[in-house]
């Protein structure tokens, strides 16, 4: 089985842990790869991969716009607003 | 030092798809809105909203797989790239990852002496992402999600490219192409023509090196410095004992330096999976089928059309060719008129295109003024009027100044092919000149030119030339 490095999981997830919650997580996490492991058990080889449970393909819609939502209903969930902006603490690369 | 070390590059192009609503929503696709404007519930990831794909994508993907000769898959599949970033409302992108839409194909550009074949890996749908501006506030950073969501075909090069030359022929032949079928507008300003750079080097003939990548450059000059500098960055980096570090760079345009992007905490993990939301694509061959021929003609087409059926110089034909729109314009003359091509040809990158350009129109503007400027390369060629009449006449009618026929008799520039008024001209510019009549009888040629140039002025610049040429030969061997 492979590694669990807790730390980078939950910087992925942005998830804060605290540190005396982390060898609880790690083997939650352990549990479930183990379980997993035993699903790959079955042999599939002779089995074609399914990305969707059922066989229908992606419903489609013809390209044409309609509007639903103005500027206010999408920003009155906004944490900060400025102007017609999201307003969020610097991010820069 | 330089010279043992080449350069190895793939690009990675976003082009985005000029549909009129998003790729999984109905807000409109349309760049300058005021901000947040295009943005429904769906694109601001609110949760319980479901996508629902826009065929219009679809369609452009397929064109765009005939027109750069990809194998068009009838099965792709939308997965979750996972990042986290404020203009990514969702917390993560759908794009395609193991099942493109289009794989395997290939484009030919120019090269140092001649066609290069560029193969191209694959090309998948994705969605674009909003836009973060941090310039108007220290502390704060503003958001503006109207391009989220916004459909963008991203077509991945094979590294097969070797040049900051190559890479801009290349970029140009893709945006030529995407412009001529219509699926993209070309505009690198606005954005909706970008490339990640992927570049290595090695010394000639050894492996492949440690490659960076610099990402979202949108102009030719920021590629072009931006490879050259990034080139002598990884020399400098292993000649001097180092090793190049896989790294994602950003291009700063304003030194024209490229830098590593912050380094993480760790690297990055995308976690792709299928996105449950959305069902595998099916297509149908029938479905495939039916958009060929909305392909329509393409660059090379029409360079082979041109050169063959309409005896165009190739370069001529090259500069039309450029651009869709002169294209568009040439033909559109050609069917009004029987007016040689190549003549409509020569007047429209000669004197035509440098209206455009000293006016700073678009080629565009000239559309409802085709017949007018095919009637006045009628009374060009048919000698109504001369070459130079037609110059001073051609700015007043693309300004729409009045009709060809009405300024050549407004401006008394009709030209005199009247042979009966030419020879009495002729006769009278040869009077006292005896001498000079000898001297061409003896073989001296340059004495035609000083005939011409006199009863040309004798007429005030109006006399047809080549009539006044033919006519003074008859006279001048008796």
């Amino acid at each position: 089985m492979s590694d669990i490095d807790i730390k980078r999981i939950s910087y992925l997830a942005k998830l804060k842990l605290p540190s005396e919650k982390e060898e609880f997580y790690t083997n939650s996490l352990k549990d479930i790869i183990k379980w997993v492991d035993n699903l790959k058990k079955v042999d599939t080889s002779k089995t074609e991969p399914l990305h969707n449970v059922t066989e229908k393909t992606v419903s489609i819609r013809n390209d044409e716009v309609s509007k639903s939502n103005s500027v206010d209903d999408v920003l009155s969930n906004a944490p900060e607003r400025a102007q017609n902006f999201f307003k969020v603490p610097k991010v820069v690369e | 030092m330089s010279n043992n070390w080449e350069m190895v590059i793939g690009l990675e192009v976003h082009a985005q798809l000029k549909t009129s609503s998003k790729l999984f929503s109905s807000s409109p696709n349309q760049f300058g809105s005021e901000p947040n404007e295009n943005v429904n519930f769906i694109d601001s990831g609110m949760p319980g909203m479901l996508p629902v794909m826009n065929f219009g994508c679809i369609e452009m993907a397929i064109k765009t797989g005939y027109a750069l000769n990809f194998k068009i898959n009838k099965y792709s599949v939308f997965e979750r790239k996972n990042y986290f970033y404020p203009d990514l409302p969702q917390g993560y992108q759908i794009s395609q990852f193991e099942f493109p839409i289009l794989s395997e194909g290939y484009i030919n550009i120019d090269s140092v002496d001649n066609q290069k074949k560029i193969r191209i890996e694959r090309a998948h749908l994705e969605q674009d992402a909003g836009k973060s501006i941090h310039d108007i506030d220290p502390k704060y950073s503003f958001i503006d999600l109207n391009r989220v969501g916004t459909p963008l075909l991203e077509i991945v090069s094979y590294p097969d490219l070797s040049s900051a030359d190559e890479v801009i022929n290349y970029m140009s032949s893709l945006r030529q192409l995407l412009m001529y079928i219509d699926v993209c507008d070309g505009n690198m300003q606005e954005g909706s023509l970008r490339a990640d750079v992927n570049l290595s080097v090695r010394k000639k003939g050894q492996e492949l090196g440690t490659r960076c990548e610099i990402k979202n450059l949108n102009s030719f000059k920021f590629i072009k410095q931006a490879i050259e500098y990034e080139f002598q960055r990884q020399i400098n980096i292993i000649d001097g004992g180092g090793e190049i570090e896989q790294n994602t760079m950003l291009f700063d345009t304003s030194t024209g330096e490229t830098r590593a992007m912050r380094s993480k905490e760790f690297s990055h993990d995308y976690r792709y999976f299928p996105d449950p939301d959305l069902l595998p694509v099916n297509l149908s061959q029938e479905q495939i089928d039916k958009i060929k021929p909305l392909v329509g003609e393409l660059p090379q087409d029409k360079l082979n059309k041109y050169v063959h059926n309409y005896s165009l110089d190739k370069e001529i034909a090259k500069i039309i060719i450029a651009e869709k729109q002169n294209a568009n314009l040439f033909e559109k003359m050609i069917s009004e008129t029987t007016v040689k091509p190549k003549f409509i040809a020569a007047w429209l990158v000669g004197d035509i295109f440098a209206f455009i350009k000293e006016n700073n129109l678009e080629v565009n503007n000239l559309n409802d003024k085709t017949k007018d400027i095919t009637d006045l390369l009628r009374l060009i060629s048919d000698d109504v009027i001369s070459n130079k009449a037609g110059k001073e006449i051609l700015p007043k009618v693309l300004n729409g100044e009045g009709k060809p026929s009405e300024l050549v008799k407004e401006l008394g520039l009709e030209q005199v092919s009247d042979s009966v008024e030419l020879e009495k001209i002729i006769d009278d510019a040869l009077v006292g000149e005896e001498e000079n009549i000898l001297k061409f009888q003896g073989g001296s040629d340059r004495v035609l030119g000083y005939f011409v140039g006199k009863c040309l002025k004798a007429t005030k610049g109006k006399g047809n030339p080549k009539l006044i040429n033919k006519i003074l030969l008859e006279r001048l061997k008796k």
